[in-house]
């Protein structure tokens, strides 16, 4: 590669690196580099290493390993099981085959299938909400986690009767919450509470109709966790 | 207790007084250890410092020897410097008797 096109490259790659440093970090930084006159690879060097070692910094703490390992990887399993159920049942709730079966099996029907996919979205928005406050900056390593099962199921499951889209139902509602979270957004502690409680009562009705896996019963943390932060943070604002 | 790395970055910038900053509290360490600082280890050091109360930053003005970007200054404060005077002493306590002590 001729030397021009690598110091344009080097420059690219200065550029964008430099975007994983907060922005008054990043000036001090390059003002720095320049003022030394550091070469364009060494200032590439010397940014990676800085952004590393914040990002390494990051991992001293329990949050973003219980927001990655704790939700995001385990949550994405559960969902993406509960999104295939949502949508089998309602196949055959319409007529239509699926695995073979056509007609409802065990208790189905349209009032228990609109209690799973409210309970979805619940628990999808409440764990991407959770995952986004509780560790903003890595949440890019959470997102990886909760896609990759997502990803390899998606390879391997080959249903002439269901879409495999059909296995990511939950990902709207939990890149939503993500959303919610990053933008800071102010959360109402009644409103938080409220769906944890309304949650709560919809799943003690699923788990009476033999419609919920006693795992899914972890699924309500993220959102009795907002529910107990949202009212501290209420206590708080008025104390 | 500091790190000897917090140490020599805490006794830069009392020495730097002013002038105290990134590049000018990188050189001094490297010109007086002989040793590489990366910016790496010397922000991710200042920022736990800060942290602990021992150093006081804020950004300075934008020159155009730095491409017209800010300095991040550094000061250091007093709970800094009973820190830095605590490990200064140990060292010398523990050091008493040393072989290398006086050669």
């Amino acid at each position: 590669m001729p030397e021009g096109m690598q110091t344009l490259l080097a420059k690219w790659l200065l550029r964008t690196a430099a975007q994983l440093l907060e922005r008054q970090e990043r000036d001090a930084v390059l003002g720095d580099l320049t003022e030394t006159g550091a070469g364009t690879w060494r200032s590439l060097c010397e940014v990676l290493g800085l952004a590393t070692r914040r990002e390494l910094a990051l991992w001293c703490d329990w949050r973003p390993w219980l927001a990655a390992f704790g939700v995001a990887l385990p949550g994405s399993l559960l969902l993406m099981g509960t999104s295939l159920s949502v949508s089998c049942t309602y196949q055959r709730l319409t007529g239509a085959a699926v695995f073979g079966v056509c007609a409802p099996t065990g208790r189905e029907g349209f009032l228990l299938l609109g209690c799973q996919a409210l309970l979805l979205l619940i628990w999808a928005w409440s764990s991407g909400l959770f995952v986004g406050v509780v560790s903003r900056r890595t949440l890019w390593v959470s997102a990886a986690l909760c896609l990759s099962p997502c990803l390899y199921c998606l390879s391997r499951f080959h249903h002439s009767s269901v879409s495999a889209l059909c296995l990511f139902l939950f990902l709207p509602p939990a890149i939503l919450g993500a959303r919610h979270a990053l933008r800071k957004a102010r959360m109402r502690p009644r409103a938080v509470l409220a769906l944890a409680m309304g949650a709560t009562a919809l799943m003690i009705f699923a788990w009476g109709n033999s419609a919920l896996w006693y795992l899914h019963w972890t699924l309500i943390l993220p959102a009795w966790f907002m529910a107990t932060l949202g009212r501290r943070a209420g206590r708080d604002a008025a104390a | 207790m500091l790190g000897e790395f917090e140490y020599l970055l805490i006794t830069a910038a009392a020495g730097l007084g002013d002038n105290a900053y990134g590049v000018s509290i990188r050189e001094e360490i490297e010109s007086t250890t002989g040793r590489q600082c990366s910016l790496g280890a010397l922000y991710t050091t200042i920022d736990r410092l800060e942290k602990k109360g021992l150093l006081k930053t804020w950004m300075g003005e934008a020159t155009p020897e730095r491409g017209g970007r800010a300095k991040r200054m550094v000061r250091v404060t007093p709970k800094g410097v009973h820190a830095a005077k605590t490990f200064y002493d140990a060292v010398m306590r523990i050091s008493r008797g040393a072989a290398w002590v006086g050669s």
